[in-house]
């Protein structure tokens, strides 16, 4: 009986015991309390937001508007490639340079960081696919 | 060694539970193989809904929930794309400003063929659709090229799908030839990869979401899917093409949808087809 649970548990464990990445544990906080919030992850402090909201907390200036907006068109065309494109990208990345057109840089900023969000978790999920599409298919 | 041996075999069960949520075949060009696709669908619906028959997966979501089923069948008795068929009919006997009609263009004069799409061109290295020969019988023919989404397209569609019905499908991916058996599975692949803003694949809708609700719309098996095309959707409120349906799917995902008749979309109906093979065409058909 005692083996029985030991063989059990050991196959169990895997799944209960792996350690909670980082990734897994970034996402968990962001789900529960969204931006700006600080949460710990093996023992060091860690912040919430993505790395493009990050981006576009810079000086609301033209410049910094039109670099933000082109490294996001940039990285909407690297996922359009590879065939992962959202649909309301291209919209926002419109909607930007409108912003950045009536002199609305915050704005512009905001919606370019977006848009380079919406590319950039779509090129993770083609990577992802590449690797995992099979898992679906029934045997 | 009591306990080394325990361990040994915990060891060895806890990996295989990790393993056994991993396909081993069927991935890849060596290993493809569309036959074993076919019935492994098959027995996975034949599990799913025990009380379906395979055949009745020609009338989708009808085969499976009977409440839409009582419905439909209401609705089958005066169908909503009777007209179209008719108009469908005039298209096709309509001959070409050079004299010449769509009977020209295709095998048996374009009667009863619509099972024998799509079909793998070796000469042209790409798979086929019927509505895409349409197009091509009409440029050959000096005429303009019709949209592929709706209208006299779907008519004529659904005219040569009429003269069909009850023929079986029966889709080959030749043997031998790795250009045709890349096309299918890439087919394959866009069926289960997911994508978009809200990351589903064809599969999570169609397989394992097959007659499970999306809010108050239950979506449909995903065996038989091709077989009732073209078809007067209520939503729609007129008759579209399989490929209109597909970019509308894709669009449903927030991914930036593909154009009717892409590539991609040609050899998604390659994949889907044949695994329609054995059902009828019972085209053109009425859906919610």
């Amino acid at each position: 009986m005692k083996k029985t649970l030991l063989i059990a548990a050991l196959a169990c464990a895997p799944t209960f015991a792996a350690a909670e990445s980082f990734q897994e544990a970034f996402e968990m906080n962001r789900a529960m309390y969204g931006p700006d919030h600080v949460f710990t992850w093996n023992g060091n402090q860690y912040h919430t937001n993505h790395e493009e909201e990050m981006e576009a907390r810079v000086k609301a200036t033209k410049a910094n508007a039109e670099d933000l907006l082109a490294k996001a068109m940039a990285k909407n065309k690297e996922v359009g490639e590879l065939g992962f494109e959202w649909k309301l990208t291209k919209d926002i990345l419109k909607d930007a340079q409108a912003a950045i057109d009536a002199g609305e840089y915050q704005k512009a900023l905001d919606l370019a960081a977006q848009a380079k969000y919406h590319a950039r978790i779509g090129i993770q999920q083609y990577h992802y696919a590449e690797k995992n599409w099979h898992l679906a298919v029934p045997q | 060694m009591k306990i080394i041996k325990t361990l040994a075999l915990g060891l060895t069960v806890a990996a295989a539970t990790q393993m056994t949520h991993a396909a081993d075949s069927g991935f890849d060009l060596k290993t493809v193989d569309p036959e074993a696709d076919r019935m492994a669908l098959q027995k996975y619906y034949k599990d799913r809904f025990p009380k379906a028959e395979i055949s009745d997966y020609v009338n989708g979501i009808y085969a499976v929930d009977a409440a839409s089923r009582e419905q439909w069948v209401e609705l089958e008795e005066f169908p909503p794309y009777e007209f179209d068929v008719e108009k469908g009919e005039e298209l096709f006997n309509t001959p070409f400003a050079n004299g010449k009609g769509y009977a020209d263009c295709f095998e048996n004069g374009g009667i009863g063929i619509r099972q024998n799409y799509p079909y793998w061109s070796k000469e042209e290295g790409t798979v086929k659709t019927l509505e895409q020969e349409i197009n091509e019988c009409r440029e050959k023919n000096g005429e303009k090229k019709l949209r592929w989404g709706k209208g006299e397209i779907a008519q004529v569609s659904a005219y040569m799908a009429w003269t069909s019905r009850d023929k079986v499908f029966d889709i080959k991916v030749p043997e031998g030839d790795k250009d045709a058996m890349a096309a299918y599975l890439e087919g394959k692949k866009f069926f289960y990869t997911k994508r978009g803003q809200l990351n589903l694949s064809c599969a999570n809708c169609h397989l394992q979401g097959s007659n499970v609700f999306i809010r108050a719309d239950l979506p449909s098996p995903m065996l038989g899917h091709v077989t009732h095309f073209p078809v007067f959707r209520s939503k729609w409120g007129e008759l579209g093409t399989l490929h209109r349906r597909y970019s509308g799917c894709h669009k449903d995902s927030r991914s930036k949808p593909l154009k009717p008749q892409h590539e991609t979309f040609r050899n998604l109906e390659y994949f889907q087809t044949y695994m329609s093979n054995g059902l009828v065409v019972n085209g053109p058909g009425a859906r919610k």
